[in-house]
């Protein structure tokens, strides 16, 4: 029976992540357009039925499929195809341990809504992430293409850089909820300061909030910081790639980015709590309100999760499609000049605050 | 000539730019919002005035163009319903780009005289400059079809002869 | 020999000529509507008012004689407002026949009134309605509405073809130009009333509505209907294939020498250019041994007849060979089949006329009875053997090979020669009678594809230039001679006509003297 529950909670995760892959590819467009006064995709029908153009990114699927499978002469045949799958596995492997729900009686099991419950979850988030920039790595050399290897050398540049800042930042969260463990961590985001604002990571950390998600949108190449990807100006690392491979770069793309939305919700944003709902119900000032069965809790939480998640992917998207891209050396500048002395300075500033205090 | 530069240091608020990004984020976020709310509304069928993208939905809608736009070309014809068009050879000569060929024949009534026995235009060449309606002495020939979806899956059918192009202008009511 | 001074320029001119031949001295163009050089002055028209010193109202400059010491001024404000006026009242009544009117382009009307025209128009009441398209002759359409009764024609018809068959009837405002009772255009020099009438009144009827005048393209040339040998200019298009069924050659016009047939050209000379697009041989030709001719190719055609001539040659000897030149051909190619055959070949025997050919009509003016443009010149360069001599010989074998140029022998008699004749070639332009026997068909050029000169029957040499290509695979005479000639081993390498022009006479075309060089008794 354990088994089935862990399988089924990976079953979940791993469904929920690829599908809010899909309907990305499709917001993308569509808030995209919005966003720009246009209206989108909108022609991709099956048998006669539009549906708001939700059938472009499977006919983007089906045409990835369909085209021819290049690998470039001279290039390592095992590496340029093993590049994509390393990206997409480290990406996929880091949701193990996003929680996204609490901790539930169902049926006398108890059940923590989380594939894998490590005490150094942080740690494993940020190994797996790093792992990941072998993918990118691999995929530019690979090639047989010098522009391609000079591509993959700024995304691995980029990535390390930062990772640091990310790592830095986190220092701070970390002294709050004296916790790695992200279950926990968000367990601990459900107290209140003061009696009614939630101990989110955004209250007590605002410099490290808007400091992380920089840093986890230079991180997963996200616009602005997509220099690596290049698309229009300068070549990227996967310029020899083509058809399902490239199609595969693409998804780890959007798989990294609602991973950075996970992170962030998880560490900053309460991950699956609601505002005042404890395991029984409403709660406010330490009384019961409202009382709920533990099955509406957990739907209560899980869907404030996916809602979190959904608003910081559409906050990417409003990024994404305002800002003009960051030149490289920008970029470099801004991750080590600014960006990590700030997180050095947010941590200075946790210490102190802490020390006061206890 | 001289050049007057004009120095605009940033100031200290847009060099942090961060407030920069988020008067961005502000304006893109009220054109997402705003859209958003008018395509929803038009789901319930509110506001169907008002346009949710400047998008034209080709092939449904069209897009609006002036009445002074050269589009597809066409004779006109007289009250009997013969063509206009006299053979001059006006419309042949100023044509730039030499897409025109016309043969006269005599026309049994000596008022008229002559018409075109051949008349046609070659779409491939043609670059609707729209000097042949002005050169054309007697309002025979104009480019006010509307029309502008008329390719052909061969080159000889681009070339438009005299009874297609006759064929876009209706014969005038009888009095 | 009176000067006088026009526009500030002094002159001095012959005794007798007017004001106009003055100006046009001068290079100042008068316009004019009703004067022409070649016929009386009728004074009509108006148009050529200049302002004379010393006269109180303007005087018309093609009837005024030129005087010493005048002073005439052919631009001053008066002047041009008796142009503008003039051309105004013409105007009141001629209709907007433009866009279909054939004259348009080269329109006296149109012309003077782009200069000097009015513009803004006055009138305001209905033009008068009269007969349109009326063919009055063979090769003329009057057009009464357009006509500005200049009366050029009515004055031809008296006194150049002294035919009298037009003329202007009633009076005022009602006048028109019309047929006399009974009669039609059909002088044989009908054609010229449609070159001096300066508006669309008469027209060609073979050129109407064919092409557009601003299409055709110019080259001068000699009329090869008889041996008078008119000058004229081809009028052809050939970047319009499509018009006129794809005619190239369009119309015929004569070009001014005073010598020869001064303005004109007889009927028959200006409409008979259809055979350089009609009826062409156009490509070479071989008669196979059933009997067909069939197509074929230059090389192997040229490769068989020089292999003929030279086997002939060698068993035969000079003796086997007849050459029936034409009195078609150029000077330069007569030259040439003179060179080849006569001086290198040794071939005594190369006639030129035609025997059972009958004088045409011939009359006093310029029409003469020999329809050959040069027979004079073949008879200057000694080609003057009895043809039907060369045909009995081939008959009865005494001529194995005979080489005829263009003739075209429809006669019983020749037929029969021919047809017991041996190896007939044949190097013509047009299918004919001849051909129908040939062995060997080479397709040559028409006058209108090649450089060349013609003698006249007076003995005047005259240059023709090349106005098209060579229709088709055929090619210029001398391009088939030379190629021959090299095959049987002679070093023929001329370039082109002036090279054999200049070997010939000794001066190149640029030397002529611009209205052809009379002969004099020089022989070459």
């Amino acid at each position: 029976m354990e088994y089935f529950i862990q399988f089924s909670k990976a079953f979940f995760i791993f469904n929920l992540v690829m599908g809010f892959m899909y309907i990305l590819t499709w917001l993308e467009r569509k808030q995209s357009a919005l966003m720009q006064d246009r209206i989108g995709a909108n022609r991709a029908d099956i048998l006669g039925f539009r549906l708001l153009g939700l059938f472009h990114p499977l006919a983007d699927a089906i045409k990835l499929f369909t085209k021819e499978d290049f690998i470039p002469p001279g290039g390592n045949r095992l590496l340029h195809t093993l590049a994509p799958f390393v990206a997409m596995f480290f990406a996929l492997i880091s949701f193990a341990v996003i929680p996204f729900g609490g901790i539930y009686s169902l049926g006398g099991y108890s059940v923590s809504l989380q594939v894998l419950d490590l005490n150094v979850g942080l740690l494993f988030v940020f190994a797996t992430m790093s792992m990941g920039i072998y993918g990118f790595v691999l995929a530019g050399w690979s090639s047989n293409n010098n522009y391609a290897l000079l591509g993959s050398v700024r995304a691995a540049s980029q990535m390390i850089s930062y990772e640091i800042t990310m790592g830095a930042t986190i220092i701070g969260v970390l002294m709050i909820y004296e916790t790695l463990n992200l279950q926990e961590m968000v367990l601990a985001q459900g107290e209140t300061l003061w009696g009614w604002i939630p101990k989110w990571g955004i209250f007590l950390q605002p410099l490290g909030f808007i400091l992380f998600a920089t840093a986890a949108m230079a991180e997963t190449k996200r616009v602005p910081f997509d220099i690596p990807e290049g698309e229009s100006e300068i070549i990227g690392y996967f310029v020899e790639y083509s058809g399902m491979k490239f199609g595969m770069f693409l998804a780890t793309d959007f798989i990294e980015t609602v991973l950075a939305a996970a992170l962030i919700t998880t560490l900053f944003l309460g991950g699956w709590q609601v505002p005042f709902l404890g395991s029984d119900g409403f709660f406010f000032s330490g009384e019961l309100w409202v009382a709920l069965s533990s099955v509406t809790v957990m739907f209560l939480q899980v869907s404030a999760f996916l809602l979190k998640v959904s608003v910081l992917c559409v906050f990417m998207m409003l990024v994404r499609w305002t800002l003009p891209r960051f030149r490289w050396d920008h970029l470099m500048r801004l991750g080590w000049t600014i960006m990590l002395p700030l997180s050095i300075l947010n941590i200075l500033i946790t210490a102190l605050i802490l020390l006061w205090i206890r | 000539m001289a050049i007057k530069q004009v120095e605009r240091d940033l100031t200290f608020r847009e060099r942090i730019y961060i407030l920069e990004i988020l008067k961005a984020l502000r304006l893109t976020a009220r054109h997402l919002f705003r859209n958003l709310f008018v395509h929803i509304a038009h789901r319930f069928g509110l506001l169907r005035r008002l346009r949710g993208g400047v998008t034209y939905q080709y092939p449904e809608e069209r897009r609006p163009f002036s009445p002074r736009l050269r589009t597809l070309h066409r004779l006109t014809r007289r009250q009997d319903g013969s063509p206009r068009c006299v053979a001059c050879m006006m419309c042949e000569t100023v044509c730039p780009a030499h897409c025109i060929y016309i043969v006269g024949g005599e026309h049994p009534d000596p008022q008229i005289e002559k018409y075109p026995v051949r008349f046609d235009i070659d779409l491939g060449l043609c670059v609707f400059c729209g000097y042949c309606v002005e050169a054309c002495p007697e309002d025979a020939i104009r480019m006010d079809t509307g029309k502008l979806e008329f390719s052909s899956y061969s080159r000889e059918g681009l070339i438009h002869d005299l009874q297609e192009l006759l064929s876009r202008s209706t014969t005038p009511p009888k009095r | 020999m009176p000067s006088l001074e026009i526009n500030g320029q002094s002159i001095e001119v012959e005794t007798g000529s007017n004001v106009l031949q003055a100006a046009e001295q001068l290079d100042i163009h008068v316009p004019r509507y009703c004067y022409h050089p070649g016929l009386s002055v009728a004074g009509s028209c108006r148009m050529c008012l200049v302002e004379i010193e010393k006269m109180p109202k303007l005087a018309i400059s093609c009837h005024i004689q030129a005087q010493d010491g005048m002073k005439v001024s052919t631009e001053s404000e008066k002047v041009k407002q008796a142009r503008k006026s003039m051309l105004e009242f013409l105007l009141v009544n001629h209709p907007l026949d433009c866009p279909v009117c054939d004259q348009s382009g080269e329109c006296d009307l149109q012309n003077y009134y782009m200069e000097v025209g009015q513009y803004d128009s006055r009138f305001l009441e209905n033009k008068i309605k009269r007969r349109k398209a009326v063919p009055i002759g063979p090769h003329v359409i009057l057009d009464q509405e357009r006509c500005i009764l200049c009366t050029r024609c009515t004055r031809f018809c008296n006194e150049i073809s002294q035919s009298n068959e037009l003329g202007v009837f009633n009076r005022g405002n009602r006048s028109v130009i019309d047929l006399a009772p009974a009669k039609t255009l059909d002088n044989p020099y009908s054609g010229n009333v449609i070159d001096i009438c300066p508006v669309g009144a008469l027209t060609e009827r073979e050129f109407r509505f064919q092409c557009r005048v601003w299409y055709l393209s110019t080259q001068e040339s000699i009329c090869n209907g008889c041996s008078r040998g008119c000058n004229i200019s081809i009028h052809y298009n050939t970047s319009l294939s499509y018009k006129a069924g794809g005619k190239r050659v369009q119309r015929l016009k004569p070009r001014l020498n005073p010598h020869v047939n001064r303005w004109w050209m007889c009927d028959e000379g200006r409409f008979g250019y259809e055979f350089i697009d009609h009826n062409r041989i156009e490509s070479p030709q071989l008669r196979a041994v059933q009997g067909k001719l069939q197509t074929s190719d230059w090389e192997q055609v040229l490769q068989e007849v020089s292999t003929g001539l030279k086997t002939t040659l060698e068993n035969f000897g000079p003796e086997g060979i007849g050459v029936i030149a034409s009195p078609q051909l150029s000077n330069e190619e007569l030259y040439l089949i003179r060179k080849i055959f006569a001086e290198s070949m040794g071939v005594q025997e190369i006639g030129t006329r035609n025997p059972w050919e009958k004088e045409g009509f011939e009359d006093d003016f310029l029409i003469r009875g020999d329809k050959n443009p040069n027979s004079r010149g073949a008879e200057e360069l000694g080609l003057n053997s009895d043809v039907k001599a060369i045909l009995e010989k081939a008959a009865s074998g005494k001529i194995k090979i005979l080489y005829i140029f263009q003739h075209n022998f429809e006669s019983p008699e020749a037929q029969e020669m021919l047809g017991q004749a041996g190896y007939v070639i044949f190097q013509g332009t047009n299918w004919n009678k001849t051909v129908e026997v040939s062995n060997a068909v080479l397709p040559g050029a028409t006058y209108a594809e090649k450089d060349g000169t013609f003698t006249n029957f007076e003995g005047r040499l005259q240059r023709f230039q090349q106005a098209l290509l060579p229709l088709s695979e055929s090619k210029s005479d001398i391009e088939i001679l030379s190629t021959l000639a090299r095959k049987l081993g002679y070093p023929v390498t001329y370039l082109d006509a002036e090279e054999i022009f200049r070997e010939w006479w000794g001066r190149t075309y640029q030397e002529l003297e611009e209205f052809g060089e009379l002969l004099n008794g020089q022989k070459r």
